[in-house]
């Protein structure tokens, strides 16, 4: 039987549009779950993906993915290669996992949705492919953990994390909850895979890959490059949806739903890649800083294609600008200090040469945030490490989750004040660490006050007893997985002898 | 006397602590609650007196956050005078 060429059969297989005649279209198409934003069904139908792919092509390319990655982690299992890696570089691992092998495969549920849910069978044939991939990472990124738990039993929070209420995961499930288990389809295209995945997917999987391999961490790295070259492909539904929206006079639609979950995605990566990019990763295996990253990812690369499709940058710009010189420090000072609370053990990654190389990086680091280091170096140098632990708690924002850090923009010289934005909305007040989160806030208060942070439930008697061991409790936490100083205070200096089991 | 939370900021800190101090302590005390959770932990002792300032205004050292109309989670600036 002869083979047609896959572009004479491609558009008529996967075009499978109908006029719906037996239930309406809010019946089929509940606006809860596939916001059209007014868009009629059949301009939905020149919805067209840039990259077109079959399923026996899928399947082909997929197993021939696998198998690469499951036998390096086969072979390198075997090997001794985890025990030489640097403290710092197996914090940034096994933070990766808590944060990110949950949430794949809540993706993946987001991408069913659009499977679904889609406004076009070209968007729901990529959407089922996405549904594949992200079950494929939310797979690997537990199955490779899970078979190094006998050398790290940190692992174990590639699973557990988002089974807690652990503070940054409670940052991360308001996030993604936002992004895509309580959004849309229509919104998920843009938010989820055009804002995150186009944008800033990249950042943590390409970004990190490169430092994987040259930290020595192939199994990570080879894990995931494989992971990003599914993105690539299923993160283009974003740009046929924002055409669709654009042509349909709604291109003010697609960027407000950018301009929201571009910030918050923001705020997260500042978290999790900034620390692991500008403080765990080795820095003799460092390929660039955090803000380096951020400047050729996101400013340069990202914000052409929003130009491409004819929107702006968010009206926020210049914020976000500000904030890549100060915030992800000021996070990482906040891990470090609040350290029992989190699953990995933070290293300071700043001894005197990474302290050189943080001011060649951000001049002035030594003047603003090197100064806190000093502070709290000297307090272990003369015997009193207990001063560098916790007492009680940061403020967090009701929008990112994250601590409040206005006083370290305000100190560095950033900010023009320390105070947060506090709003009362409904005799309730809600604090924020930024105008853009509370413009994110404002813009859908409906969907947001009723959430408590970490502190609102310590303030509401959930957390009992009211204090660091009895919310320790309340993330999940046990003593033997708190987090410590991954370097056992290296970074301060000479330590006198008495300290270093402290 | 009752406890009562506030946002604190320490002069020169990071972050956005949340204080507990009493309702009818003297703010000369609630300066030193709040700073008790920065100074010599991140930030450097100074040898000047912390006083309290609340909406932009320095508050007198014997009001407390009932005469000052201070609200559970307002925020609370311990700054060196």
């Amino acid at each position: 039987m002869p083979r047609l060429p896959r572009s004479e059969w491609y558009d008529l297989t996967r075009d499978m549009n109908w006029d719906l005649s037996y239930v309406s279209e809010d019946q089929a198409f509940p606006p809860e779950l596939s916001n059209s934003f007014g868009v009629p069904a059949h301009d939905w139908w020149a919805w067209d993906e840039p990259y077109k792919i079959t399923y026996s092509e899928y399947v082909h390319n997929q197993a021939g993915k696998d198998a690469g990655v499951y036998s390096v982690n086969n072979v390198l299992n075997r090997s001794d290669i985890w025990d030489k890696l640097e403290p710092g570089w197996r914090a940034a691992v096994i933070a990766h996992y808590g944060a990110i092998a949950v949430a794949e495969y809540q993706a993946g549920i987001g991408e069913a949705r659009m499977a679904r849910f889609g406004r076009a069978a070209a968007w729901r044939n990529m959407a089922t492919f996405g549904t594949l991939d992200e079950t494929r990472h939310g797979q690997l990124q537990t199955y490779v953990p899970y078979q190094a738990l006998a050398k790290e039993p940190k692992f174990d929070w590639a699973h557990k994390a988002y089974h807690t209420n652990e503070w940054g995961v409670i940052a991360a499930r308001h996030l993604f909850d936002d992004m895509f288990l309580a959004n849309d389809a229509v919104s998920m295209a843009i938010q989820l895979t055009f804002t995150f995945e186009t944008g800033f997917t990249n950042l943590q999987f390409l970004g990190m890959a490169a430092d994987a391999m040259k930290a020595g961490d192939f199994d990570f790295g080879a894990l995931i490059s494989s992971i990003q070259t599914d993105e690539a492909r299923h993160a283009q539904q974003g740009e046929p949806t924002i055409k669709v929206l654009s042509k349909a006079g709604k291109a003010d639609v697609a960027q407000n739903l950018l301009d929201r979950m571009f910030w918050r995605a923001w705020k997260l990566f500042a978290l999790l890649t900034g620390f692991s990019m500008d403080y765990y990763t080795p820095l003799e295996n460092r390929t660039h800083s955090f803000k380096e990253f951020m400047d050729e990812f996101i400013n340069k690369q990202f914000i052409d294609q929003f130009r491409d499709f004819g929107l702006e940058k968010p009206w926020y710009w210049d914020q976000l600008l500000n904030e890549m010189n100060w915030t992800h420090h000021a996070y990482h000072l906040g891990v470090y200090f609040w350290r029992p609370t989190v699953w990995w053990n933070p290293v300071a990654g700043v001894g005197p040469a990474e302290r050189e190389w943080l001011e060649e990086k951000y001049p002035g680091w030594n003047a603003s945030f090197g100064k806190y280091w000093d502070v709290m170096g000297e307090n272990v140098r003369d015997g009193h490490p207990e001063l560098t632990l916790p007492e009680t708690f940061p403020v967090v924002c009701n929008s990112c989750q994250l601590p409040v850090c206005t006083p370290a923009g305000y100190a560095a010289g950033y900010l023009d004040s320390p105070l947060p934005y506090v709003v009362e909305y409904e005799g309730r007040k809600y604090t924020f660490c930024s105008e853009p989160c509370k413009w994110v806030f404002e813009m859908q208060p409906e969907t947001f006050a009723g959430h408590l942070s970490i502190i609102d439930r310590l303030l509401s008697g959930w957390i009992q007893p009211p204090d660091i061991p009895g919310a320790l409790a309340y993330m999940g936490l046990s003593p033997e997985e708190c987090g410590v100083d991954g370097t056992d205070y290296d970074w301060a200096g000479p330590v006198p002898p008495v300290t270093k089991s402290a | 006397m009752a406890p009562f939370p506030v946002q604190g900021i320490t002069e020169g800190d990071f972050v956005v602590v949340l204080a507990l101090v009493d309702s009818e302590q003297p703010m000369s005390e609630v300066a030193q609650a709040i700073a008790y959770h920065g100074v010599g932990k991140r930030v450097a002792p100074q040898d000047r007196p912390l006083r309290v300032r609340y909406q932009g205004d320095l508050l007198p050292d014997d009001a407390t956050i009932e005469t000052a109309g201070v609200a559970p989670m307002d925020v609370l600036e311990a700054v060196y005078a």
